[in-house]
């Protein structure tokens, strides 16, 4: 009873089998291409990244700004204790450290969702219109 | 000394000071955790590809999404022309971030806490992005601070404010870290201060206590995210910064 079960389907299936075979492997190989480009597509905006890059903007925005301030009162206060006139140095560089903060901060809004749109696009044209937002 | 929160900070030295040159050179308990940073991630990393199993275990799983991160990053921001930056920005975002992660256990010495660190790490990538932009596009790379199409007058002005802006980057990369490594600590110390302090008053105290237990409790979650968020964000603007350094066209 088990032979001939055994033997008919080897006997008759392998004619289909052969042909059921290149069109499972073509249909396999399509199904693992779709699978591969569906895979990046859901790797390529993890969603914990983005909200923790959410929260990273916040802390970035902040620190941008008065690092900025810092830094111009810094060089002002350092040209007044070279050169010894003391208020001008000091109100000049702070003013223009107060405008780098916001600079800094103004480009720190411009080039968040930039770096992200990178995900799909060569960097060299990003780069270029990067540029051309910096001039 | 145990309510003190700024103790924790302390440098001590471990193997008394070597004079080096002309130095005094000791090694430190800061020098000691650096090490040991330096070691975690080390033995992590080596154990997790020590297998190279083709379905990862546990430990390969985290060293494969580890490397993959941060190659996505580099690859995602600095472009093909990144891939010589991959392993310093690794090495960065590892050291930053496990010693962020060391600075979470109890009796820890947290690395990240002193500002000399961090400003050294800053100093380093805005150094590097300097030369890279030098190597890279001549003594052009300087007209970054002399942008073309602005009025003659007030051009003075806005190249000031450019060099101004691009010295504020160490500043804020440096900072930012160790601000809040140190605010984080500085927090968590004080709140489970008041637990002690509360608690030493009796049962209404002890009572009164559990308010600021569980803040403590939540603040530990939240320095745990700060741990991972900041070595993330210090790792991301290196990328950002070398970006410029790599794709300025004038």
């Amino acid at each position: 009873m088990t032979k001939p079960s055994n033997d008919t389907p080897r006997d008759e299936p392998p004619p289909p089998e052969l042909g059921d075979l290149s069109a499972r492997l073509k249909d396999l190989s399509g199904r693992i291409a779709a699978e591969q480009s569906e895979q990046a597509e859901s790797t390529k905006p993890s969603a914990s990244m983005q909200g923790a890059s959410g929260f990273a903007k916040g802390y970035r925005l902040a620190s941008e700004f008065v690092a900025g301030t810092l830094v111009g009162g810094l060089i002002g206060y350092g040209i007044d204790w070279l050169f010894g006139t003391l208020p001008f140095g000091l109100i000049f560089f702070l003013l223009l450290g107060f405008g780098a903060g916001i600079l800094n901060m103004a480009r720190a809004g411009n080039r968040a969702p930039l770096a992200q749109e990178r995900l799909d696009s060569n960097p060299p044209p990003k780069a270029a219109l990067d540029d051309d937002d910096e001039d | 000394m145990a309510n003190d929160p700024i103790h924790q900070f302390q440098i001590k030295e471990l193997a008394g000071p070597f004079h080096i040159g002309g130095y005094e050179i000791a090694f430190t308990n800061s020098a000691l955790f650096m090490g040991i940073a330096v070691a975690t991630v080390t033995t992590i990393l080596l154990v997790a590809a020590a297998r190279g199993a083709l379905v990862p275990g546990r430990l390969q799983s985290v060293g494969e999404l580890w490397y993959e991160f941060i190659h996505n990053m580099v690859k995602n921001v600095l472009g093909p022309e990144g891939k010589p930056f991959f392993p310093l920005v690794f090495s960065l975002f590892s050291f930053v971030l496990v010693a962020n992660m060391l600075g979470m256990f109890p009796y820890f010495f947290t690395v990240t806490s002193h500002v000399i660190v961090t400003a050294s790490l800053a100093v380093f990538v805005v150094a590097l992005v300097v030369v890279v932009g030098i190597a890279k596009h001549g003594l052009g790379w300087f007209k970054l601070f002399v942008p073309h199409g602005v009025p003659a007058v007030i051009l003075p002005f806005i190249s000031l404010i450019e060099i101004i802006s691009f010295l504020s980057r160490p500043v804020s990369l440096g900072l930012r870290l160790f601000g809040n490594m140190l605010a984080g600590h500085i927090v968590l110390k004080v709140f489970a201060g008041f637990v002690v302090s509360l608690g030493a008053l009796g049962f209404g105290g002890i009572l009164g206590a559990v308010a600021p237990l569980a803040m403590a409790v939540a603040l530990t979650a939240l320095e745990f995210l700060v741990a991972f968020l900041q070595a993330f964000v210090f790792a991301i603007l290196t990328c950002v910064y070398l970006n410029d350094a790599l794709h300025t066209h004038h």
